[in-house]
This record gives C-alpha cells, sequence and structure tokens, in this order.
C-alpha cells in the first residue's frame, strides 16, 4: 500500500472518530463510539495498525509518525468528550443522583438575640477602651440609690418600685403560709434586686482610683408589668469614664464613634436635656438615622450625662479634680428595634422557633 | 402636660410658628410628644421631667419660651380688691399636721352667683382637656394650669363650724370624694376636715359635702402647701391620682401659694362677682429665703467642654429667674428663684446655662485619648463554652430570675438554705430569687412541648442565688454565682459528652469523675455528681442526670430530658486560655482491640484507669468501642467490654514484642484489679 494511500485512510478513519466523539449525547453514545473506533479488539485504529503492515519499508518511518499522530488526535478528541460528559464512560455504572436533594445538616445552636446585641455592644466599646464590670444583682440601698445621689425621698425609692428582699423560711405547706424574714447584709442593710446597673459603677469607683474607663451590663428589675414593651426583668448596659478633664463634648464625640460603629456610616448625635439623679447635665440622647426615603430621622437611643458631684463623692473622688460622663442603654429596646422583634416578652419565651432566627 | 398655644400666647409675646417653639423646648427639657388641634386652638403635649414642676403651669412653659426666643415675660397682677369684714373673723383654720402641710392659706369670698364660665375660659380648659363645671370650679382648675399651684373651693356655709382643720385621718375614716367614690382612710393620710368631718383628702381632692353647688354663695379658697412624700403615699395607697396630687407630689412653688390664691380671688370677683374679705389666713411656715449659689464660670468649660461667654451666662441665670447678687470676671453668684428647687449647687446653674445655650454647640467630634481595654478570664471562659454548646446544637435561653415556690423546692443542689424572696413577686408568682437554672430550663422545655418543637436542645447562663454563704464581715452580699445549665432530649451519656467536649474545648485531657447524687429531679442510678481533678485539687463541677419520671410529671414533661448544671467559676478555674504547643508524636501508634469480661458492678472509671496504669509507659489512650451483655454465653451479672488500646512510644517505633509486653500487663493488671477475662 502507498504511503499516500495509507495517510489518507488515516485521516479519514480520524475524522471520523472526532465526529463521532463530538455526536456522542451521553456516556453511552460515547462508550459505543469509543468500541467502534478505539476498541481495544476490534475497533477501527485496529483495523488501521494493521495496514500499517502493508506500507513499504522505506516509508514506514513516516508512516508511523503519521498513524501516531492520528492516534493521539483522537484519543484527545475522546477525552474531551468524555470531560464535556461529566463523570465519564464510568458513570453509566453508577446510581442515578439528583443534586437537588436536601443537605444533611449539623444542628448549629444559636445565640440569645439579646446575647448577640450585648456581645456586639461590648465589642464595639471595647475597641474604645471601655473594659468590661460585672457586680451583683442583690444589692444594698447605698449601692443602688445613696451613693448614686437618690436620697430617701426620692419616688424610684418607693418600696413598691423595687424588689426588696427576705429570706423565705421553711414553708408550712399552704401558699403563702410561709414566713420571711427581711433579708440583709452583713452589716444589716436591707437587700434588694438593683434597679439599675449603676450599682456596678460605683462598686468599681470605690475600689479603682481614677482614670476610669468601663461598661457595666447586667440583668436588672423593676416592678413593671409585663407588656409588649416592658418586662420586669432587662438588661442595661453603662458606660462610664472618668478622669482629668472630661467634658460633655467628649461624651458626645465618644456616643458618635460608638454609634456610627454599631449602625455604619456616618451617624450624628444629638442632646436634650433630662434628668437622672446620678448625672448632671443630664441628657436624652438621639441618633441621627435616615430613612428609606433618605429623610433625617432622630431615634433614642439612651440616656447619658456628667456624672453628679455628688456621686463622686460618695466614692471618695474629689469633684474639684475629676469629673466624667456616664451613658445607658436598655438593651432588649436596642435589639428589638435592629432585629424588629415588636414584643420583648418573645425574647423570654424561649420557643426554639424564636430563637433559631437569630 | 397638655400646653395651649393660645394660652401661652398670654404671658409672651412669640412671632416663631407653633412647631418652631414646641422644638425648641424640645431641646431645652420639655420633650415634645405631639400637637393637636381644638378648635381654634393648638393643644401641645410636652413631657415635663420630674425635677421640674415649674413647668406644670402654663407661666413655667411661658418662662422657658422667653428665656429661649428672649423675649418679655407679662404675669397677671393678682391684686383682687378686698373689703369689709376679715378673713380671720369668717373662718378658722388651724393646722395639726404640720408636717403633711407646712403650710395652709385661705381667704373667704361672699355673695358669688355660680353659674357658667364665659366662653374664653371654657375654651383654654377644653384645649387641655378639661371639662367645665361652673365658673368658680372652672377658675380653679384655671389657675392650677396657669401656675402649678392646685386650689380648692369649699362651700363656707356648709362647712361644719366654719372651721378648717388640717389633721391625720382616723383609722376606717369614710371619705366620699368629688368623683363619686367612697374612700376607707388611715392614720398615714392628711386629711382637711372641718369641725365634724373630712372634707377633702389634703393635696389630692376635695369632697362632695362641701363642694361648690349651684346654691353656693359664700367661699373658702384653699391655697396650701403640702408634703409631697405624704401626697405620693395617699393617692398611692387609694389609686387616686389627680391634677392636683401630680403636683404636690412633685412641689409646688411655695412663694407661689400666695399668688395663686389672690389670682384664683381676682377672677371670681370678676366672673362670679361677690366681696373678697379682707386680709388672708395663713398659717405655718413661710418660705424659707433661698442659699446663694455661686457659678464660676471656668467651670462651665469643664464640664461643657465649649466656651460660653459670662455675659450669656449672665443673661440666661437672670431670664430664668435667679436673683444676680454679684459677679466679676470670673464668677457669679445667685439666688435661685423660689419655684427652681431643683437649683442648689453650682452643677445645677452649668446646666441651666448649658441646656438654654444650646446642646447642639457642643462638638462631636474632638478626640478622645484612646486607652487599652481587656476581656475579663469570664468572658473569655464564656465564649468558648458558649461556642462549644452551639457546635452541639444547644441554643440559649434567657429565663427569669426568679421561680415561683414548687420550681424552688424541685431542684436546690447547690445549698439546703432558703431561697431568698422578692417582697412582690417578679412576675405572677415567681418570688423565690432561685438556686438553680435547671428548673426555669424545664420549663422553657415544656414550653416548647406544648408548641410540638421537634428538637429542645437549650442552655442558659445565669447567676443562681445562694443565701448565707458569706460568712465574711463588712458589707458581704448573699452568694450569686454563674452557672452553665442545660437541657437535652438525649440521655445521660450524650449529655455527659457535650460537658466533656466543653472541658476539652478548655483544657484538653483533663477528666470528668462522676459519683452517686441523690437528688429527687434526677433518676437516681443515671444521675452524677461531677468533679474535675486539675492541679492536685478536686473541684466540683457540676451536677447532671436524666429527669426522673416525678420530675418529668411535674413539669408536665411528655418526653424524657437530661439536666445539667455545672460551676462556671470551675470551669474558669481549670480553663487553660492560651494553649502550648506540643509536638503531635512521631512514631507510629499500635492498636490492639481486646474484649475483656467483667462483672456488671466493675465501673469503667475504675477499669480503665487500671489499664493505662498497667501500660505505661506506652498507654496513649484506652477507648470503650462497645458493651455486650449475654447472659447465656458470658454469664449472668457480667459484660463484656470491648476496648481499644492504643500504645505509643515517645521513643522509638514499638515493636511487636515491646506492644504484646504491654496488652498482658493490661489484662494481667484488670484481671487482679477487676477479675476480668479476656474474651477470644
Amino acid at each position: 500500500m502507498a504511503l499516500t494511500t495509507f495517510q489518507a485512510e488515516l485521516e479519514a478513519f480520524a475524522a471520523a472518530a472526532q465526529a463521532a466523539f463530538i455526536a456522542a449525547a451521553d456516556a453511552d453514545a460515547l462508550e459505543a463510539a469509543r468500541v467502534e473506533y478505539l476498541g481495544a479488539k476490534s475497533g477501527r485504529l485496529k483495523d488501521v495498525q494493521k495496514q500499517l503492515g502493508g506500507v513499504p519499508k522505506e516509508d514506514k518511518p513516516a508512516a508511523g509518525k503519521a498513524f501516531n499522530d492520528a492516534k493521539t488526535v483522537v484519543e484527545a478528541a475522546f477525552n474531551e468528550a468524555k470531560e464535556r460528559l461529566g463523570s465519564g464512560a464510568q458513570a453509566t455504572s453508577r446510581e442515578p443522583f439528583d443534586r437537588t436533594l436536601p443537605g444533611k445538616r449539623a444542628p448549629l445552636g444559636h445565640l440569645h438575640p439579646i446575647t448577640q446585641t450585648i456581645d456586639e455592644l461590648k465589642d464595639l466599646m471595647g475597641r474604645l477602651g471601655f473594659t468590661v464590670a460585672v457586680g451583683p444583682e442583690i444589692e444594698d440601698e447605698w449601692h443602688n440609690f445613696e451613693a448614686l445621689n437618690i436620697p430617701a425621698a426620692h419616688p424610684a425609692r418607693d418600696p413598691l418600685e423595687n424588689f426588696y428582699l427576705s429570706t423565705a423560711k421553711v414553708s408550712t405547706g399552704k401558699p403563702g403560709a410561709a414566713k420571711s424574714d427581711a433579708a440583709k447584709s452583713d452589716s444589716g442593710a436591707p437587700l434588694l434586686l438593683r434597679s439599675q446597673t449603676s450599682t456596678v459603677q460605683i462598686r468599681v469607683m470605690e475600689n479603682t482610683k481614677p482614670p476610669v474607663r468601663i461598661i457595666s451590663l447586667g440583668r436588672v428589675y423593676r416592678p413593671d408589668t409585663a407588656d409588649a414593651t416592658h418586662y420586669p426583668m432587662f438588661h442595661q448596659i453603662e458606660g462610664l469614664l472618668i478622669d482629668r478633664h472630661v467634658t460633655m463634648a467628649d461624651l458626645k464625640s465618644v456616643l458618635r464613634l460608638f454609634a456610627s460603629s454599631f449602625l455604619g456610616g456616618d451617624v450624628h448625635i444629638r442632646f436634650r436635656p433630662s434628668f437622672f439623679p446620678f448625672t448632671e447635665p443630664s441628657v436624652e440622647v438621639d441618633m441621627s438615622w435616615h430613612d428609606d426615603k433618605g429623610n433625617l430621622r432622630w431615634i433614642e437611643m439612651g440616656g447619658a450625662g456628667m456624672v453628679d458631684p455628688n456621686v463622686l463623692a460618695a466614692v471618695g473622688y474629689d469633684p474639684e479634680e475629676v469629673t466624667g460622663f456616664a451613658f445607658g442603654l436598655g438593651v432588649e429596646r436596642v435589639c428589638a428595634r435592629r432585629h424588629n422583634v415588636t414584643d420583648i416578652r418573645e425574647f423570654y419565651r424561649n420557643d426554639v422557633r424564636f430563637l433559631h432566627q437569630f | 402636660m397638655l400646653v395651649s398655644w393660645e394660652w401661652l400666647k398670654q404671658y409672651v409675646k412669640l412671632s416663631a410658628t407653633p412647631d418652631e417653639v414646641a422644638e425648641r423646648l424640645m431641646m431645652a427639657g420639655l420633650n415634645h410628644e405631639d400637637t393637636h388641634a381644638v378648635g381654634n386652638d393648638l393643644a401641645i403635649n410636652l413631657e415635663v421631667t420630674s425635677n421640674r414642676p415649674d413647668c406644670l403651669g402654663h407661666i413655667g412653659i411661658a418662662r422657658e419660651a422667653s428665656v429661649l426666643f428672649d423675649t418679655p415675660l407679662t404675669l397677671p397682677a393678682a391684686q383682687p380688691k378686698a373689703s369689709g369684714e376679715a378673713a380671720s373673723k369668717l373662718a378658722q383654720v388651724r393646722v395639726d399636721d404640720a408636717k403633711a402641710c407646712p403650710r395652709y392659706t385661705a381667704r373667704v369670698i361672699r355673695g358669688v352667683k355660680i353659674g357658667p364660665s364665659p366662653k374664653w375660659l371654657v375654651d383654654r380648659l377644653s384645649t387641655v382637656g378639661i371639662g367645665a363645671i361652673n365658673n368658680v370650679v372652672d377658675i380653679t382648675n384655671y389657675v392650677l394650669l396657669e401656675c402649678g399651684q392646685p386650689l380648692h373651693a369649699f362651700d363656707l356655709a356648709k362647712l361644719a363650724g366654719k372651721q378648717i382643720i388640717v389633721r391625720a385621718a382616723r383609722e376606717g375614716e369614710p371619705f366620699q370624694a368629688i368623683n363619686h367614690k367612697a374612700y376607707t382612710l388611715d392614720a398615714s393620710m392628711c386629711v382637711i376636715a372641718d369641725g365634724e368631718r373630712p372634707v377633702a383628702l389634703a393635696g389630692v381632692m376635695g369632697g362632695t359635702d362641701t363642694e361648690v353647688s349651684d346654691k353656693t354663695t359664700d367661699l373658702l379658697i384653699e391655697s396650701a402647701d403640702f408634703a409631697p412624700m405624704s401626697i405620693r403615699a395617699t393617692a398611692r395607697k387609694l389609686n387616686l391620682h389627680s391634677d392636683s396630687s401630680y403636683r404636690f407630689e412633685r412641689g409646688v412653688d411655695p412663694q407661689g401659694v400666695d399668688w395663686a390664691s389672690r389670682r384664683a380671688c381676682e377672677l371670681i370677683l370678676e366672673l362670679a362677682g361677690g366681696t373678697l374679705a379682707e386680709g388672708v389666713i395663713d398659717v405655718g411656715a413661710q418660705p424659707a429665703e433661698r442659699e446663694p449659689i455661686t457659678l464660676r464660670f471656668a467651670q462651665l468649660k469643664r464640664v461643657l467642654g465649649i466656651d460660653v461667654e459670662p455675659t450669656e451666662a449672665l443673661r440666661i441665670l437672670t431670664a430664668l429667674g435667679n436673683k444676680g447678687l454679684k459677679h466679676d470676671a470670673q464668677s457669679v453668684t445667685v439666688v435661685p428663684p423660689s419655684w427652681r428647687r431643683d437649683l442648689s449647687r453650682e452643677i445645677d446653674l452649668v446646666e441651666e446655662v448649658a441646656r438654654i445655650h444650646g446642646y447642639d454647640k457642643i462638638p462631636e467630634d474632638v478626640s478622645v485619648p484612646m486607652a487599652p481595654s481587656h476581656r475579663t478570664h469570664t468572658d473569655r471562659v464564656l465564649s468558648k463554652v458558649k461556642q462549644a454548646l452551639c457546635a452541639a446544637g444547644f441554643d440559649e435561653a434567657l429565663t427569669l430570675s426568679a421561680v415561683e415556690e414548687p420550681w424552688s423546692e424541685a431542684f436546690s443542689p447547690w445549698t439546703a438554705a432558703a431561697p431568698l424572696r422578692a417582697s412582690t413577686p417578679v412576675l405572677r408568682r415567681a418570688d423565690r430569687l432561685r438556686r438553680s437554672i435547671v428548673p426555669s430550663l424545664l420549663g422553657a422545655r415544656q414550653t416548647n412541648e406544648s408548641l410540638s418543637n421537634p428538637r429542645i436542645e437549650l442552655f442558659e447562663v445565669a447567676h443562681v442565688y445562694l443565701p448565707n454563704i458569706n460568712t465574711g464581715g463588712g458589707e458581704a452580699l448573699p452568694s450569686e454565682e454563674l452557672m452553665v445549665a442545660l437541657t437535652s432530649g438525649g440521655d445521660y451519656l450524650s449529655m455527659k459528652g457535650v460537658i466533656e467536649s466543653i472541658l476539652h474545648a478548655l483544657a484538653p485531657g483533663l477528666e470528668l469523675e462522676a459519683v452517686p447524687t441523690r437528688q429527687a429531679l434526677l433518676d437516681e442510678a443515671r444521675s452524677a455528681e461531677l468533679h474535675v481533678r486539675c492541679g492536685g485539687k478536686r473541684l466540683l463541677l457540676g451536677y447532671l442526670g436524666e429527669v426522673s419520671p416525678a420530675g418529668l410529671k411535674q413539669f408536665d414533661l411528655r418526653a424524657g430530658s437530661t439536666v445539667a448544671e455545672i460551676k462556671l467559676n470551675t470551669l474558669c478555674e481549670i480553663a487553660e486560655l492560651i494553649p502550648q504547643y506540643r509536638q503531635p508524636p512521631v512514631f507510629p501508634a499500635v492498636t490492639r482491640d481486646l474484649n475483656l469480661v467483667v462483672d456488671e458492678s466493675v465501673a469503667w472509671a475504675d477499669l480503665s484507669h487500671t489499664a493505662r496504669e498497667a501500660a505505661r509507659p506506652f498507654a496513649e489512650q484506652l477507648q470503650l468501642v462497645d458493651v455486650y451483655r449475654d447472659a447465656q454465653r458470658l454469664g449472668p451479672g457480667k459484660k463484656s467490654l470491648l476496648v481499644s488500646l492504643v500504645l505509643r512510644s515517645g521513643s522509638g517505633t514499638l515493636t511487636g514484642d515491646e506492644a504484646d509486653a504491654a496488652q498482658k500487663r493490661v489484662v494481667a493488671a484488670c484481671q487482679q484489679a477487676h477479675g476480668a477475662q479476656l474474651r477470644a
């Protein structure tokens, strides 16, 4: 057989094989084409290879090279087709697989939204140099009232506005029949559940020389009837900074950094005069907010002010020497607004369908 | 406080719009709630903080506006014309309860004609939501809302003995108030009585017997000062709150008592006629002079962080009614006005200057020095614990710190001391401060079961309150300890595994020790008190157990649950927050599986200890693969433990002989100590 005839046969084979591989629509068709053209026993490549023996001896090197080239091209075409069809020829032997079946989920637990809010606030304040401080939830009147400049005549001291404590004596078995003694600290002072976390600030200041830069947080208790916006237990977070030369401008600037970090973007702070016993001047803090239409809105953030000189004196600081600011916010309110929770009682119902949303 | 726009303008000329005025007032401390139209007038709703009772009348609001807009304030003279007999001849006043009533004044008008009020007066009252009754009553209401001083007009003819006695009520004394409700009084309350009976509940409400009627001709006009604490207690006890009690609770202007009386008389003479008797019956202490206050101008900058011109500070203080005594370049000394009892210190004056000058002048972009802050050890530990629990599929719950008595008694492993009790229940009947979180979590579990939620895995981190723990002196408070509590639908071992995972996250290598515990809430066989050994100490970690059938019943639970409560303090003590690197083993391990048959009474903890000791120095791990029981093949009371012994040497590849020898030592030791038999 002449070299040219062999080359022509070779070309025809290669073209047909390539076309067949390209045309294969699925793995079965490709496998059939592979058997036909490249099959080890009776594939057409074998036929062509046999004809190589009929080529004159002097043309054999050229014919051999041509054969190898053609084989490489055809094999490449096959591999390409195989790749195109994804799983390759072997897939025919595997079970069908539905890639849209649901995944197998790991049952991840969720942190309570109140905790998530607290963690974020703590984190933001931490970056501003405020270290977390905690203190007891059961307090004496000195820390809950006196040191905070809330005198005995103040309405906030009304026993009905607070949860005073007693020790429950051995129950007689009848409901309401248990006798009790007023609970007192070792020094004999009456005890109550704290009504604000400012108590922690007093405890820290009593034991620390200025400068002080802390946030206190935790559970506080007030006898409110539970409804969509009230619960007798809630969480407060309060910041305190005491040093020489601390001013209201510092307060406003820290709150602006805080609000900008929390909300993102450029937030502005507005003060409205207010009244709290432990600060003077006292202000309500608003932060600016652009609504959907781009209008400037002010939303209430919390209360703040310059620590009252009486409070500084109560903890042994010299009000002529140091000044300070304090601010506080209710965590439930921040959290409810952030997540669009319309009834804060949901926070304490612990329905896992609620908890899983956060 | 509802403010009538037209009324306000009687005292101060305002060119600004109502909205502008409301906005300025809000930014000076009177929070603007809303404004709505009433007839041709506007009712502006302003929130008045408890330190500013002077703003509970239109004049007080007008004064604020006059200062803010720098425009003069004009007040009525209140100089009624008196004639004839002296008031003291027509009526007597005696104050027995001077503590509750520091001052009582009375004026007498005779020959009035009771009738409807003129339209302007009806309109004024209607804007602020008060219905008209008759000219005299309307005038007392009008003056109250004008200056904030509550007044009361008695029908003099009905006062027995033409006498007013201010005294403590008698225990059980009945009283019929003008709201047509009957009240039973007690000795803590102050009443206005005549010669026979109470005719008014002091500072709170008048009585029906002596109220002004169409037939009334002679009046006794009361203007007094009552002690805030007394009024608050009475109003609260009787749940009877009025415009009058609201103002007395916050304190009225002691100098304004007489002005209000004169003002009311002036209006009565004008609108109802009659003759005002000469003079006033004025019993009690005259208001004390106020102490002067000095403001150092430098304090403005020190507190506010901005410069305020001394002239501006002076203008503000003077316009607010402070009387300047003296001033120089450094300071000013003033006497605060009688209606501002909230002003007594320098810092109070700083606030006055600041709020009128405007907080908007304070910058919000000063640079505050940086400071380091650190996360507390507890916070770091907690964050690892919570991470582990979330990964284990537990959701965090938050429950109330107080519980009802049955829950309080259901589980209290930490103390036998009685719980602390709140004077009033925190919510519903929950008045016991909890000594364990577990009952609350079982309550949350029940809520979720009732909602048919399929998977209920909850944890909470909170304080428990342990009374009588502290023994130290000083101001020691009851002990509060942070606990991590869990409830799961899984069994004892899966919950134990969760706790082991927590331990591993904090201090790899520490092992739990489980000893029996008796807790009524828990299944006795499937519960334990947990300890952990650390640095040679054995620390109490907590309690773990499957809830007993009785416990499930108490909490109304259908499905079983395992609970646990562990001490965060112990976790903090063992936590290794900055782990130190140890090189992983470089030589291969040899694993040998053994089937050891032992009596049921042999505890895994003991057997594994023996085995590990025997396999030294090659013991790396002893894993329990399976427990197999078959009375026929193993014999009764026996169990077969399939264990996997992992051996490794730190100094070279373990030879087969070394492994065999270690294995033999393990089998021999287990046989000797626990009667273990190797099963083929």
